[in-house]
């Protein structure tokens, strides 16, 4: 199949796939924060963590995301390169941050903009850099 | 860094192996079949037959592995702090596809690379909260 060149469309797609991934991050962190107090020190307390995770339905909710993400995402990547795709996905990176000042009232720094700065950029690098179309296989 | 940061670092650390773990061997598997997906229909066929193969359900395993321990992380540490020092599966991946996998690593994905590990180690000097 032919890759054609980002639309409009694929862009919203895209827009969509980075609001779904911090929707899920939001949605996994509101259920975590639950446990904030919960410590793992034997064995058998993972399966108590687990067990208390899935009764949450903010977990199913957030599942459900990923879900959707994963559909929105392989829909993306019939239609564009992988290499655009990904650093525009990385923009994740920012709205995650954002969310987590506005919902949960995190501290963001300078320090630690600059870092997801970095973040950004290198993950637009690495992608690039694949080749373009994947004859190996 | 105390000794709390430092756990929860090594557990990140533990889901993107996980992560990268399962993303070898969904890309292992699907090495395997020579089919070319055109239609939606092609799609649920592919699925059909990555699902009996036994590498993909230990992809699965590991992809729950990974979101239990990132649920454990999310409990504890700050979501700005966690999603961003998650992005070190990005690096993981190149090594692993570059090692395993045998696909060739560009100089411009290391120096990406290279930029990831810069960005982790800011992130990090910031504290886990």
């Amino acid at each position: 199949m032919d890759q054609k060149g980002l639309t409009f469309k694929i862009f919203i797609f895209l827009v969509l796939n980075d609001f779904l991934e911090t929707g899920a991050q939001s949605l996994f962190k509101t259920a975590a924060v639950s446990q904030e107090n919960f410590h793992i020190s034997q064995g058998h307390d993972v399966l108590i963590f687990i067990g208390h995770m899935i009764t949450f339905p903010l977990v199913w909710l957030g599942l459900l995301a990923v879900v959707l993400i994963f559909t929105s995402w392989s829909t993306i990547l019939s239609r564009i390169d992988l290499s655009m795709a990904t650093p525009i996905a990385s923009f994740s990176y920012v709205l995650v941050a954002v969310a987590a000042v506005v919902f949960f009232h995190e501290h963001v720094g300078w320090l630690r903009w600059t870092g997801i700065l970095f973040i950004l950029a290198g993950v637009s690098l690495v992608s690039t850099s694949a080749p373009k179309k994947q004859d190996l296989n | 860094m105390n000794k709390q940061e430092l756990f929860i670092i090594f557990l990140i650390v533990l889901s993107g192996i996980c992560d990268t773990l399962n993303q070898l061997c969904i890309k292992s598997s699907i090495n395997t079949i020579d089919m070319h997906v055109a239609s939606l229909k092609k799609a649920f066929i592919l699925v059909w037959k990555i699902a009996w193969m036994p590498l993909a359900w230990l992809a699965f395993i590991f992809s729950c592995t990974s979101l239990i321990i990132w649920l454990y992380v999310l409990s504890k540490a700050a979501l700005s702090f966690a999603y961003t020092v998650d992005s070190m599966h990005y690096i993981f991946i190149a090594f692993a596809s570059s090692l395993i996998l045998k696909e060739k690593v560009e100089p411009k994905r290391w120096l990406g690379t290279i930029l990831i590990m810069g960005g982790i180690i800011l992130v990090t000097l910031t504290g886990a909260d």
